[in-house]
């Protein structure tokens, strides 16, 4: 049976395959499985970690049930096109239990699907921070919140439409087959094997939210330390601090390149206080502010180097647009810069794009 | 023998009770599949409406409409605006057959949609054979004036492809004018109850149109403003056009070709 996602144009992946023994090992113990996509982003070892690390598994909502997190994950992924992602969270709904039929109902129109009230304030809650056309504001806290969900519980809903934000992009822009997981989201076994499957989620879950709340403190300084402030509390602040901090230690793009990454990002989604961050690391790497608004203004500019001159509309790109589209734009990329950086690229531009609609909604207050 | 009996009537009792349940679960599974296939109708239904209504209005805004009902106020953008015509129409039409007329402007449409979108624009309107196309108007955009201008350089490209297949068909090509402004107007929902559009109003949109009236004048297919040229990236080469009179406006409107 076709999803609604079956016309979206998807091109191949221009990335190769890498195998990882030590990074495969590490994702089976975290995830219990090793996703058929992971090979191609062993070059970058951040992106290997963040993909478990800012998950559910190893940051559990708490007032958030499981299905409901996967129902977010439905309609967001379902949002940004993402065929990858919309065919691993239909499997997951058929392990909780749902039937095709449900799920097709869910996927024309999760609004007239008969969800109760408070989950469908939150699906359309995670979809309008994901969407950002408008930017998130007041009237969207104001409806959730009149759902009843409240301040922290709101906060857990924007972390886990941030991961889905970013596995989406991480996904579609690399152009990584669907092909395995829309198989696997039809199988005829997967009813057989849910309630093992289920079992075994549940246990993690609880695992890794004994394992939360036996963690410290989350530092406070380092790059976008607002947000993370503005997220203590949830079980996401912790690996988001930890992702940015690899992010930008990591040797294969330069500090510049990535701070230009998340100015762009930023500059796109209209949220200054990401803005004014990216602003601070690029004065830092030793940049003038009139040389940053030009870099900006039109996503060039002869100061930039080559693969910063690449990078800025690539960046600018995934803002919004069409996966075809996105994927044609990362095959040039790869053809010019090759596979680690264009791995790094993407993963950049995922977290910018996430951690500047979790900014726009900082700056709500 | 009565307890037999007994038993007896209590068996056909039994299997009658259960006979007639059966008939009562066959006829509530009918009617379940009917209500169900009713229901996939009008889901069917009502998504054909949406995807009908998404293409005068961004889906996002459908999807608001519905859920929280037609928002009454409009938003001061700064936007920019894209008006696009056919030159050379009104005769075009005349020497085609209608049936011939709609097929070429379909696909005329289908091509010139297809660029604006590609380039983070949404069309508004089409009146006849224009397009009045927008950017920023839908979500904040800092880069408009430069997808806007390239929307115009893919609308001239898709142009090229398509007069080239009109051409092997035998029918006549198409010519095309196109305006480009930047400027502050009102972004809302307008209508009646009957026939609603997300749009822009204002001077904005009547310089736009104007400016593109002007491409006839000065022999070129797209002209951007001063205003617009003032955020447009340096490097589109552009070549200054003579000042000219515009209709409700007071000065002489600069205007630039590109090249």
């Amino acid at each position: 049976m076709a999803t609604v996602l079956a016309d979206v144009e998807w091109e191949s992946c221009p990335l190769g395959t890498h195998r990882d023994r030590e990074l495969e090992a590490y994702v089976r113990r975290e995830m219990g499985t090793v996703p058929p996509s992971l090979g191609h982003f062993t070059p970058v070892p951040w992106v290997v970690h963040s993909m478990t690390a800012l998950g559910p598994f190893n940051a559990p909502p708490r007032q958030c049930e499981d299905v409901l997190l996967d129902l977010i994950g439905l309609v967001v992924s379902q949002d940004n096109s993402c065929r990858y992602c919309f065919g691993m969270t239909r499997m997951l709904l058929r392990v909780h239990g749902f039937s095709d039929a449900r799920i097709r109902e869910l996927e024309h129109d999760f609004l007239e699907a008969g969800i109760d009230p408070r989950s469908k304030a939150a699906m359309d809650f995670a979809r309008r921070l994901s969407r950002a056309a408008p930017r998130i504001g007041v009237t969207d806290l104001a409806e959730v919140r009149a759902a009843g969900w409240s301040a922290d519980a709101v906060r857990e809903l924007a972390c886990i439409s941030a991961y889905s934000i970013y596995m989406n992009r991480l996904m579609t822009v690399s152009a990584v087959p669907y092909e395995p997981m829309e198989r696997l989201a039809t199988a005829w076994f997967v009813p057989w094997v849910a309630p093992i499957v289920r079992f075994r989620m549940r246990r993690r879950l609880k695992q890794a939210a004994e394992r939360a709340r036996a963690s410290g403190e989350v530092r406070a300084d380092g790059p976008w330390s607002f947000l993370i402030r503005a997220l203590a509390g949830t079980a996401f602040a912790r690996p988001l601090r930890e992702t940015l901090d690899a992010a930008f230690a990591s040797p294969v793009l330069s500090r510049r390149a990535k701070a230009l990454v998340f100015a762009v990002v930023a500059r796109g989604l209209d949220c200054a206080a990401s803005a004014r961050e990216a602003q601070g690391i690029l004065l830092e790497s030793g940049l003038a502010a009139e040389q940053v608004h030009a870099m900006l203004t039109h996503l060039d500019s002869p100061e930039l180097e080559p693969v910063e001159a690449a990078l800025l509309p690539f960046a600018r790109g995934t803002i919004r647009g069409r996966p075809a589209q996105l994927q044609q734009r990362t095959r040039a990329f790869a053809q010019t810069f090759g596979d680690q950086r264009t791995v790094e690229a993407i993963a950049l531009a995922a977290l910018a794009n996430a951690v500047c609609r979790l900014g726009a909604l900082t700056e709500l207050g | 023998m009565s307890a037999s009996l007994g038993a007896g009537l209590g068996a056909a009792a039994l299997a009658g009770l259960a006979a007639a349940f059966a008939l009562l679960w066959l006829r509530a599974r009918r009617s379940d599949a009917r209500a169900r296939a009713r229901l996939t109708a009008a889901t069917a239904e009502l998504e054909r409406l949406e995807q009908a209504f998404a293409r005068f209005a961004p889906m996002e805004l459908v999807e608001r409409v519905i859920a929280r009902g037609v928002p009454t106020s409009g938003e001061r953008k700064d936007v920019t605006v894209l008006f696009a015509d056919l030159v050379g129409f009104t005769p075009l039409s005349q020497s085609v057959e209608p049936a011939t007329l709609v097929r070429i402007l379909n696909g005329y449409f289908e091509r010139m949609s297809r660029a604006i979108s590609a380039h983070q624009g949404h069309i508004s309107t089409l009146i006849g054979d224009g397009i009045l196309a927008l950017f920023g108007a839908l979500e904040a955009n800092p880069w408009q004036t430069n997808d806007a201008v390239q929307a115009a350089l893919a609308m001239r490209s898709e142009l090229a492809a398509y007069n080239a297949e009109l051409a092997a068909g035998g029918l006549p090509k198409l010519a095309l004018g196109i305006g480009v402004h930047r400027g502050w107007g009102i972004a809302g929902l307008v209508g009646s109850d009957e026939l609603m559009q997300f749009t822009v109003v204002g001077n904005v949109v009547s310089v736009a149109a104007r400016v593109q009236g002007l491409t006839r004048e000065h022999g070129v297919d797209v002209l951007v403003t001063v205003a617009a040229k003032q955020s447009l990236d340096p490097r589109f080469a552009l070549r200054a056009m003579p000042p000219a009179e515009l209709k409700g406006i007071a000065e002489p409107v600069a205007t630039f070709a590109l090249l």
